[in-house]
């Protein structure tokens, strides 16, 4: 019986493995392939560190991916998704503009993660948020 | 009825992304908003998009993004920025960082800034300060020169604070080769101060300006004058 637990959670983590379930945030397994859970969390911080004010941030549903958070970064409207892997992540970025629709707005894979912006508000008139948003993610380019 | 369902909510995401293809455009680099889009200045350095279109003679298309090649401080840009004095290459790869070559021809007359300074290399010497062009420019650029260079009408009645270069220029700038040389054109000058800048469309004036002044001064001062811009792709 206990054999048979075993193998079922064994079965039940490779699974989720490939599927880039990343739901266990900060737990950054390394492992090339494998889904970078941690890294959205990694990239708010970053965005504090700059000087930016995300919101909490929130499940949300998306057409072209399954991992999907969203809030606000100084009233900006952003999307994080966290794809399977970098190709399929840079494949998101023009669903990703879909997303952005009618405003100024930005969409880019960094690594797993597709990050989507947009100024639905106009509170970014200069872009200067939109650009901390971006810039901030060159280390994952 | 599933399969019908499927197929429904797979057009209707095409639609959406379609649709917003089809009104988004992309940019590529900081870039001037025109005054009937909002105005003043996009700082968004990396891929972005925006609901109005990049005119045609400011922007050139690099991998189906929109950059700018103008003069940004003429729109209000504040950050750095280098002078440069007349027509030079902007090589866009460079300046945007990817990997795809793209040279550009700026046609701005005269003394002017970028936010980009050009790549190390023969093709500038740096006279006080300023960028001059001293290559040999490729043909592409002296075919569509004479349609480029009509681009200055645009930033002629601009007005703000632009460098002032008076030196000598290096030998072999385009701006005081005679078979480079723009048509005679005479300006009118709109300023705003008691200075004269003599319009820079003009051979006369290229080969005059810093003849006889031992040193460098760049300097702002306010004046309208014009400036234009083209495009030659990929002649490096």
């Amino acid at each position: 019986m206990r054999w048979t637990l075993v193998m079922v959670l064994a079965a039940a983590a490779a699974a989720a493995a490939p599927l880039g379930c990343g739901k266990e945030e900060g737990k950054d397994g390394g492992k090339p392939g494998a889904p970078s859970a941690g890294s959205r969390d990694v990239v708010l911080e970053a965005w504090r560190k700059g000087g930016l004010a995300p919101s909490p941030f929130a499940a949300t549903t998306v057409a072209f991916a399954k991992d999907c958070q969203g809030g606000t970064v100084n009233n900006v409207d952003v999307l994080i998704c966290e794809l399977p892997s970098e190709a399929e992540a840079k494949a998101a970025e023009d669903p990703g503009l879909a997303w952005v629709g009618d405003a100024t707005g930005i969409s880019r894979a960094a690594g797993k993660l597709l990050i989507a912006a947009a100024d639905r508000r106009k509170a970014d008139p200069s872009g200067k948020t939109l650009n901390q948003l971006t810039k901030l993610l060159a280390p994952s380019k | 009825m599933r399969i019908f369902f499927l197929t429904v909510a797979a057009l209707a995401v095409m639609a959406a992304t379609a649709f917003a293809a089809g009104k988004q455009v992309k940019y590529l680099g900081i870039h001037p908003i025109a005054k009937a889009n909002g105005g003043g200045f996009c700082y968004i350095e990396g891929p972005h998009v925006h609901l109005y279109a990049a005119d045609k003679v400011q922007y050139r298309d690099h991998r189906g993004y929109q950059h700018f090649v103008g003069d940004p401080v003429a729109y209000g840009y504040d950050g750095p920025k280098h002078v440069y004095k007349g027509h030079h290459p902007i090589h866009v790869d460079v300046v945007v960082g990817d990997s795809e070559p793209d040279t550009e021809f700026c046609y701005l007359d005269g003394p002017h800034y970028h936010y980009f300074a050009p790549p190390e290399g023969p093709e500038f010497k740096v006279a006080g300060g300023a960028y001059f062009f001293v290559a040999e420019p490729p043909k592409a650029y002296v075919e569509a020169r004479p349609v480029m260079i009509e681009i200055n009408a645009i930033y002629r009645p601009l007005v703000y604070v632009r460098p002032v270069v008076t030196v000598d220029a290096p030998i072999g700038w385009i701006g005081a080769r005679a078979e480079f040389a723009a048509p005679v054109v005479v300006a009118p000058v709109v300023g705003v101060d008691a200075r004269v800048v003599v319009p820079v469309p003009s051979v006369r004036v290229n080969i005059g300006v810093g003849i006889g002044v031992p040193g460098v001064i760049i300097h702002d001062h306010r004046h309208g004058r014009g400036h234009g811009h083209g495009k030659h792709k990929k002649w490096k």
